[in-house]
């Protein structure tokens, strides 16, 4: 099993079985995820703010991480019309710091993002004032979030042996 | 924005000026010595940034000071658990995570002040601190999300960190501080670094 760190304004896509997407520790930030609904393909990026100003990695910014992680996940064989989302993090981690709030807006920009390209949102565990670690193993199709000091749970799955006997 | 040795090197003076200024007020606070560490100036991918200063997925106990007037920036405090709970205990503070929270809370807000007030006068610059916040989270959601809101504007963060031990205790902390990005050129500029930029 190879953990895939996603650390702040990256994106990683993968469709190794082994494999498991990490994203450590996120406040404000976003950890958004795309998924092919019935295969074990997936994508993560380390959302940090909402909007880019045309300069920065694209998976910085939820309106140009969005359109990557759709061409990452296709060119490793997801179908477009079968994708869905999964967010956790955007939190407010220093309540009362004023401008500090940027959670909040990374998840209404990402949710926005996501309705403007049609991509339904399968799951989400988002803002509250805590910190959450996100987990996608491609092996047993799972996503799953951890607070500090807390149980690791699981939020969502994908391409489950019933939706694919149902689509067959 | 890149930066030079030369220009980094003048901004760790500056950060140890401020942090001198912080410890002398520390352990007058306390009655008790405050070992300053040399500090480092780094600058950083923003990928790179939470782990150049810590593990991400620990839990800490953080104060978080916003800076505003000519200059934005933040100023973080860092401790682990036990070093948290050292330092309080030095207060008189024991046992109550709550209280725990609010006396490290004063304390930043002392350190915060002192270090702002030192790179002031030294820079002319007029900087105000925000009253200041407590958490105990994640490292990497901390570290994080202090860095999100310098980030629109650039893909690099600079870290300015000290750190310090109270004398005879294992009490030892990170100083932070990560001035936003016109913030960069501005200190650079007031120290007269500012067209080798």
């Amino acid at each position: 099993m190879s953990e895939l760190v996603v650390r702040m304004g990256e994106i990683a896509a993968t469709q190794h079985a082994g494999d498991v997407l990490v994203g450590l520790g996120l406040g404000s930030c976003i950890g958004l995820v795309i998924v092919d609904d019935r295969g074990p393909v997936a994508a993560m990026a380390h959302v940090v703010l909402p909007e880019s100003n045309g300069n920065g990695a694209a998976g910085k910014f939820a309106d140009t991480a969005i359109p990557q992680l759709i061409r990452e996940v296709t060119a490793i064989g997801a179908t477009r019309s079968r994708l869905s989302a999964v967010l956790v993090g955007g939190a407010q981690m220093f309540a009362a710091a004023g401008k500090l709030d940027v959670g909040n807006r990374n998840e209404q920009a990402v949710r926005e993002g996501l309705r403007a390209h049609g991509i339904p949102v399968r799951a989400a565990v988002t803002g509250g004032n805590s910190g959450r670690t996100m987990r996608v193993y491609l092996e047993r199709r799972s996503i799953t979030c951890k607070q500090a000091g807390l149980e690791e749970i699981e939020i969502a799955t994908w391409g489950s042996q019933v939706q694919m006997a149902r689509a067959a | 924005m890149n930066l030079n040795d030369l220009q980094l090197d003048a901004l760790r003076e500056m950060s140890n000026i401020g942090s001198g200024n912080a410890a002398t007020a520390l352990a007058s606070m306390l009655g008790q010595s405050v070992d300053l560490h040399v500090p480092t100036a780094l600058a950083l991918e923003l990928a790179d940034a939470v782990d150049a200063v810590g593990n991400g997925e620990d839990t800490v106990s953080a104060v978080i000071i916003g800076v505003f007037g000519d200059l934005d920036a933040t100023v973080l405090l860092l401790f682990e658990p036990e070093s948290a709970s050292t330092l309080c205990s030095l207060l008189g503070v024991e046992g109550d995570p709550e209280m725990e929270l609010s006396a490290l809370g004063e304390i930043g807000n002392i350190l915060g002040s002192s270090y702002v007030q030192a790179m002031g006068t030294m820079t002319s610059l007029h900087m105000e601190p925000y009253p200041p916040v407590a958490v105990s989270d994640m490292l990497g959601a901390i570290v994080a999300s202090v860095l999100a809101v310098t980030a629109a504007d650039t893909d690099l963060a600079l870290l300015l960190d000290s750190r310090m031990t109270v004398d005879g205790t294992a009490c030892k902390f990170g100083f932070l501080f990560v001035p936003g990005g016109a913030g960069v050129a501005l200190l650079l500029d007031r120290l007269g670094l500012g067209e080798a930029a």
